[in-house]
């Protein structure tokens, strides 16, 4: 395949702007700018108001539509982050055990998976890629007693296990379907010469897919993270002691249908658990759209 | 194709059979007779204690807990709290595996579809033994406890009612004025009609009353008409609902009460709804919640001061009914003795209760009610407003509305599905009233 | 089963005729190592709860007592439950609605991005910020503010003079706008995957389209689609997928209801509702089985399609 040759000497992503006179570029860039900003404005807009009702008085929190407020104060913080038996940095550790045992089973175990059906072949292969798939079609509400009884029986509620220990055994087919889309969009070839070179499966899994494969990587991890954050059913089954709790079910506890809700100290901590999540997009967004730029092999 | 089919067969048979073998051990005990214990023995090991609530009655529950451990050497405990959906959910998949907390907070709203399961154990034995001390709960108030086979199955500790709360502020800018100490429903329709003509636009009288359960209790119990009947089924008639949801929509049809699509956004908890951001004049409100919707309309603008008011008076007398909460002990506790003592010390101990602050309704213990309404207590004066509201009530008797199993599940959704159908003018009142029953009575008993 | 036809397609197109001898001997063995794990989580984790479901919705199954044999009336109910076919026309219009908007929406943006632009960190940052929000318990108050009576939509149109609009939220007509509005606002992560996309399309090609006098929408259409078909496949399946069993924002912002009316009552909520709030595991089992076999079809529909439009890396 020659196309491959001409891809690996050329690594720069392509881009709209390389080729146009300099005059027509700026005009553009600022036409650009401002599109995304209007759009940026009203898609923020939501969260925007809620950084602006967590800085308010409690008893002001929905005083109105503006973002700005008269009186600013940090109290809805302070008395958020105390909450609870422990407080909000016992959660926050709770939940970035979880989300960090999460993220690497299912690289482990979905990009494993996922080179096996991508790039093997073997007998029986479309059936279980059928079942890959058919896994994701149950709605998971009815899966969870049985799934909570085979835990339940293990001794493991009130332990991390239940939340962790499946990622390791690819059960997020999702990601595994996901890792075997892109692993086909690299081409074959490059297998052919590392096996000239004298690589096994494993070393073609480890020199070349993976490296390869790092957008669909990061992607991984960061969707990881998203859902294992922001998961409530799970940690409310598998880890009601409250001194297990995470960050969802810290926030969780701000709403009282029975007696007072506390939407200041809410939007405030929701706020707050929102840092780690974009801290780690923006550190992984370079292997996320900048992967293939920078490994240079594509 | 077939290879997929046959295959799976094989596997899924395997399987299947093993998963029954490991679980059907677990899903439910045999539907034996439960388990009856006297509540006698050495008070120490673990327990698991179990509740809904937020943050602030976590805060109050955890204090009282510690409290009690400290009180008892030897003895650990394991808590556990959810909002109150939640929690139930949690509830219900750890009795599917047999793993309950033991002790867990119940209402007389649901208690009866864990009775009828016999996932709870009767605590008659050890109220009888005195492992439960009952003597300083009224008894029409223990009463709430029992489930529908008589036996006690909770210990009633906090008891929540519904009042009206009315928006004095608002009401008195109007030719409505203040509302009178107590109402029939002619009187109280009349005001509703009478502020409205003074109040600004976008403000309502009153809330969407078709759609609240309570108010419909209220209604019911005041006329004399019984909500469920002995068979566990509705037990008031296709007529009876008609002529509460047409009340309603002509309120609404006036411009008195709330829009349904505004009904339908109102925020959930009383800290939050409308009566509290001061859109509507008046509330029906848990009377335990006046307190903290009068902090949230302190906040608002306009401002403004709530009073409570009970439900208006009928044919029958008074229409407040009273729903209890309290803690049970589940069928599969192996720590029975320290459960019972943890209840006992939960409803009984003074201080305990001192603290606890009335934080899920007035307290069944009179002792710790005179406490909180004495003149020494430090509760906020609202706060005693609330408890004070629930003397008057309670000594005029309220009868006592007996939830059948199901009833937790289907009748307030589709009460207020049904009721908005009509609202929105998608159904007639007709086609509405008879979905409804078809749809409850479907599930209830 | 239907899941039958789901696989073949997929791996129809091999690279090379299979043979024996050479780099494919082996190849068993190696995949055996390779799915060893995710063959242990199938076996221990996955095929027994979903098989368990199964014969579960053969049974009357209230979570606090034992099963009980009830053969397919579970099933019948469902045809004759008025609530069941609500869920279904909720479900239908909101897939049909939302997947095509969503792919447009995240493609076009994902195009916006990749470019060379200044602070694209940022830009992309912030654009994926609210699918970080997920089910969390502030988006329903952060939707009242936008789509209540009182809320911005409407404070917007009144400045325009349109007035008296009502709740967006809470008028059956609209609620279900409302959560196509709040889903789509979560588009960040089906851009996230074009956008890596994108960023493989090898620039030289796009080049040599632009010597040929080109126009831009020729190459995207010519150069561009074709090489993210791959993905495509993968976002419009489990979008649809997911559309099908779309739950968290209905159940957030109706506060686990579907309301107004069932307005918002999708097919997932219904089932949740019917397993956990009326303690019918039975029939909310019988409800998913009903889903999984219609999401067998419309994925082996999709699979078979995937030959005609679907052009993979490894494909000589």
């Amino acid at each position: 395949m020659s196309t491959a040759q001409t891809r690996v000497a050329m690594p720069r992503p392509w881009s709209a702007e390389t080729q146009r006179p300099a005059r027509n570029k700026v005009l553009r860039g600022i036409i650009k700018h401002a599109v995304l900003i209007c759009f940026l404005l009203i898609m923020l807009y939501p969260l925007l108001w809620m950084v602006g009702a967590s800085f308010r008085p409690g008893n002001q929190t929905f005083a109105g539509l503006g973002i700005f407020s008269d009186t600013y104060t940090a109290q809805n913080y302070a008395d958020g982050w105390s909450v609870g038996n422990l407080n909000f940095s016992r959660y926050f550790v709770n939940s970035a055990i979880i989300t960090v045992g999460a993220i690497l089973g299912n690289l482990v175990a979905c990009s494993l998976t996922a080179y096996a059906f991508a790039r093997l072949e073997f007998r029986f292969k479309g059936v279980l890629f059928g079942l890959v798939i058919a896994t994701m079609l149950l709605p998971q509400h009815v899966t969870l007693i049985p799934k909570y009884i085979i835990f339940n029986q293990m001794g493991w509620v009130n332990t991390y296990l239940p939340l962790v220990v499946p990622h390791w055994f690819a059960v997020d087919a999702f990601f595994v379907f996901l890792m075997v889309q892109f692993i086909r969009t690299l081409p074959k070839s490059l297998d052919e010469s590392a096996r000239i070179d004298g690589c096994g499966h494993w070393g073609i899994f480890w020199r070349i897919v993976l490296p390869m494969s790092l957008p669909a990587i990061g992607t991984t991890a960061m969707f990881t993270f998203v859902a294992a954050w922001n998961d409530l059913l799970g940690p409310l089954l598998y880890l009601p002691r409250s001194d297990l709790w995470t960050v969802s079910l810290g926030l969780n506890s701000f709403l009282d249908q029975t007696g007072q809700s506390t939407y200041g100290t809410l939007f405030a901590m929701a706020t707050l658990s929102l840092a780690p999540i974009v801290g780690f997009f923006i550190a992984s967004q370079r292997l996320l759209v900048e992967g293939i730029a920078t490994t240079g092999l594509k | 194709m077939n290879r997929f089919s046959r295959r799976t067969t094989v596997l899924g048979v395997g399987v299947l059979t093993g998963v029954l073998l490991t679980t059907s051990g677990c899903l439910n005990g045999g539907g034996g007779a439960a388990q009856v214990s006297d509540g006698q023995g050495e008070v120490g090991g673990n327990i698991q204690i179990a509740w809904w609530g937020g943050e602030s009655r976590n805060a109050k529950t955890n204090a009282v807990v510690e409290m009690f451990t400290e009180a008892n050497p030897g003895v650990t405990t394991e808590t556990q709290s959810a909002d109150y959906a939640q929690y139930f959910n949690r509830l219900n998949v750890q009795a599917a595996s047999q793993s309950l907390p033991c002790v867990v907070q119940m209402q007389d709203r649901q208690v009866n579809d864990y009775t009828k399961r016999q996932t709870l154990m009767p605590l008659d034995e050890m109220v009888a033994s005195g492992a439960i001390d009952t003597s300083q709960i009224p008894p029409a108030v223990l009463d709430g406890g029992r489930g529908s086979d008589g036996k006690l199955y909770f210990i009633p500790y906090g008891i929540a009612w519904d009042a009206l709360v009315v928006n004095t502020t608002l009401a008195e800018e109007t030719d409505a004025g203040a509302p009178p100490e107590e109402w029939d429903w002619p009187t109280f329709v009349e005001y509703l009609r009478t502020a409205q003509k003074g109040l600004p636009e976008g403000k309502y009288a009153a809330p969407a009353g078709g759609q609240l359960q309570n108010t419909f209790y209220a209604w019911a119990v005041a006329h004399g008409i019984e909500v469920f009947n002995a068979e566990g089924k509705l037990g008031f008639t296709e007529a009876q609902l008609k002529e509460f949801w047409t009340m309603w929509l002509e309120l609404q049809e006036e411009g008195v009460s709330l829009p349904p699509d505004m009904a339908a956004e109102e925020p959930p908890g009383a800290d939050q709804g409308y009566l509290a951001t001061g859109t509507t004049m008046v509330g029906a409100l848990p009377g335990n919640a006046l307190y903290v919707a009068s902090q949230t309309l302190e906040g608002t603008d306009s401002g403004g001061e709530l009073v409570s008011r009970r439900y208006p008076d009928g044919p029958a007398g008074i229409g407040n009914i009273l729903v209890a909460s309290g803690f049970g002990i589940a069928a599969n506790c192996d720590n029975v003795p320290t459960s019972a003592a943890f209840i006992d010390f939960f409803t009984n101990d003074l201080e305990a209760g001192v603290g606890f602050a009335a934080d899920n309704g007035a307290p069944t213990n009179t002792a710790v009610l005179e406490a909180l309404t004495g003149s020494d207590s430090e509760l906020p004066e609202l706060k005693r407003a609330e408890l004070e509201q629930y003397e008057a009530i309670v000594a005029d008797n309220p009868p006592k509305v007996n939830y059948p199993p199901g009833f937790n599940a289907v009748f307030q959704q589709s009460f207020q599905r049904n009721y908005n159908e009509a609202a929105f003018g998608r159904q007639s009142v007709d086609d509405a009233v008879a979905t409804f029953f078809a749809e409850t009575n479907a599930s209830l008993g | 089963m239907t899941i039958t036809t789901v696989p073949e397609p997929v791996l129809a197109p091999s690279t090379t005729p299979r043979r024996r001898g050479g780099g494919r001997r082996g190849q068993g063995w190696a995949a055996f190592f390779f799915l060893i794990p995710w063959g242990a989580g199938i076996v221990l984790l996955t095929v027994g709860p979903m098989l368990y479901s199964l014969y579960l919705s053969f049974t009357s199954y209230d979570l606090l007592s034992a099963p009980e044999w009830v053969g397919l009336a579970n099933y019948e109910l469902m045809l004759a439950d008025p609530r069941f076919w609500k869920s279904v026309r909720v479900t239908l219009v909101y897939v049909v609605v939302f997947v095509p908007l969503l792919q447009v929406v995240s493609m076009l943006v994902a195009l916006l991005l990749n470019s060379r632009l200044r602070f694209l960190t940022g830009y992309r940052a912030l654009f994926y910020l609210p699918s970080l929000m997920g089910a969390s318990v502030a988006v329903a108050a952060l939707w009242r503010q936008v789509f209540g009576a009182e809320g911005l939509v409407n404070a917007v149109l009144g400045v325009f003079g349109v007035e008296g609009v009502g709740s967006w939220v809470g008028d059956p007509n609209r609620a279900l706008g409302t959560i196509i509005g709040l889903n789509l606002w979560a588009f960040g992560s089906t851009m996230i995957i074009y956008l890596a996309g994108l960023r493989q399309v090898p620039r030289e090609l796009l080049e040599a389209a632009e010597v040929d006098g080109a126009s831009r929408l020729r190459r995207f259409f010519s150069v561009t689609l074709p090489l993210m078909t791959p993905l495509a496949f993968f976002n419009v399946l489990m979008g649809t997928i997911n559309a099908f069993q779309s739950f968290t924002g209905a159940y957030v912002v109706s506060g686990g209801t579907g309301g107004p009316v069932d307005s918002t009552l999708f097919y997932t909520l219904y089932l949740y509702e019917r397993g956990f709030t009326q303690l019918q595991m039975g029939y909310a089992s019988a409800m998913a089985w009903i889903l999984l076999v219609v999401l067998a079809v419309v994925t082996g529909l999709f699979f078979r399609s995937s030959r005609y439009w679907v052009h993979y890396g490894d494909e000589s």
